[in-house]
């Protein structure tokens, strides 16, 4: 149909991770919760290069980070950075399979989070210790066929362009 | 994509830098806090609907022994708040024929818990009361049994509060029993507090309550915190490692109080 189409499911599926992404859960659990927000956000670079880029991912940074209580700013560049990597690598991403991809994606969730940490203790703020920041990673990596599958679906459904 | 990459990365430096302490971004801050606890509520929705509908299906025996429960604590409270009065009101004479400079009387205001934060890292918990109720950014919060935290943003309709167990949080206290005066800081676990760099000949013993001190202006004195339970005292370091529980519920309940601190010139 119409871009301004698109950007209403992208938008949607984005409001919609983020709502998922905040659900309250026992403090043990919260530490795996997989990075939803940003699994959505690297389906749609992937997909549509063109309309969800370093914009989308800077604003999908900055609402995770006042979700989190973090300084917003941090994430933001750390998703900015990978999502700069996907844009240059989409075409050959999208001829991976679905293990190759999974994979591609949770290290770059990875990287953004490696940056988010390092941004965040230069500046001062508060991080969780060791390698537990990590620990969201292995969910994020099973969460990627599953939103790749629905995302697909929506796209289709609605002729995302 | 030039233009876009360079003011993605402006907006992220620039929020970096400026979102956390510039003033002029208080009305940002305000719409973040707001729209942030009405996402946070909308996640927390189904899961207060199931706990609604369990309310709802309730026995009348419990919901009785419930009533009865609360008919008689609410009598003693009463007792006790009468004792409090007259205790508060002598206390202000005193203060007066003391010539001390300012009297504190603090009210409540009562909030309710919408949700907490969702990292793990930081202990947050959002309220649905905000600057509209008369909540300000410092302000104390506390539970049943003792001080929780404080308020650290403020939206229109909402606030977000620290917790005193955050890793960023401390509070000054002092012992009940001897006065001694420390700092309680945070250590990111929800059931502990560290008190640091207390000299290793003080005064201090496992069971002893500690209290806010008042220092900083940030929290009036004599609200309970914690309780110490534990005391590392190598005879080689110079300070002496406390450890303490904090008395309130920090991760249970679903009410705070906030207080509101009223300072007045006492008269000479």
């Amino acid at each position: 149909m119409t871009v301004a189409h698109a950007r209403w499911v992208i938008s949607a599926s984005l409001m919609l991770a983020l709502i998922i992404y905040t659900v309250p859960m026992p403090r043990a659990f919260a530490w795996f919760r997989p990075e939803l927000p940003v699994v959505v956000l690297m389906y749609w670079v992937l997909a549509l290069p063109h309309t969800a880029g370093v914009i989308t991912a800077t604003l999908v940074g900055i609402c995770m980070a006042i979700l989190q209580g973090n300084t917003p700013g941090a994430l933001s560049l750390g998703l900015v950075v990978s999502v700069l990597v996907l844009l240059f690598t989409y075409q050959r991403v999208r001829q991976f399979d679905i293990v190759q991809q999974s994979i591609t994606i949770t290290l770059l969730v990875g990287v953004s989070l490696i940056i988010e940490r390092v941004l965040l203790l230069s500046a001062g703020g508060v991080v969780a210790e060791g390698y537990v920041f990590l620990a969201p990673l292995p969910l994020t990596l099973l969460c990627w066929y599953p939103v790749r599958a629905i995302l697909r679906g929506l796209r289709r459904y609605y002729e995302v362009r | 994509m030039g233009w876009r990459l360079v003011a993605a990365i402006a907006l992220c430096v620039s929020a970096l830098i400026y979102f956390d302490d510039s003033p002029r971004l208080e009305p940002a801050r305000r719409v973040a806090v707001d729209g942030s606890s009405w996402l946070l509520s909308l996640a927390a929705g189904p899961g207060q609907i199931l706990g609604a509908v369990g309310d709802y299906f309730r026995s009348r025996d419990s919901l009785r022994e419930d009533n009865e429960r609360l008919v008689q604590e609410n009598l003693v409270l009463q007792a006790r708040t009468q004792r409090l009065a007259s205790v508060l009101s002598e206390n202000a004479r005193y203060r007066a024929l003391l010539n001390s400079a300012e009297l504190v009387q603090d009210d409540i205001m009562v909030a309710e818990v919408v949700s907490v934060v969702a990292d793990p890292a930081h202990h947050l918990l959002v309220l649905d009361k905000g600057a509209r109720d008369g909540v300000y950014a410092g302000q104390p919060m506390l539970g049943a049994e003792g001080l929780l935290g404080q308020i650290t943003m403020v939206g229109e309709h909402s606030s977000r509060a620290i917790l005193i167990s955050d890793a960023s949080h401390a509070v000054p206290v002092q012992v009940m029993r001897n006065g001694v005066r420390a700092l309680a800081e945070g250590t990111g676990s929800i059931g502990e507090l560290l008190i640091r760099h207390l000299a290793a000949t003080t005064d201090i013993e496992v069971g002893d309550v500690l209290v806010t001190s008042g220092l900083g202006g940030r929290f009036p004195p004599n609200y309970p915190v914690a309780k110490v339970v534990d005391i590392n005292l190598r005879p080689e370091a110079a300070f002496a490692s406390v450890r303490a529980k904090p008395l309130a519920s920090l991760d249970r309940g679903r009410h705070v109080l906030l207080a509101v601190a009223h300072t007045e010139s006492a008269a000479p």
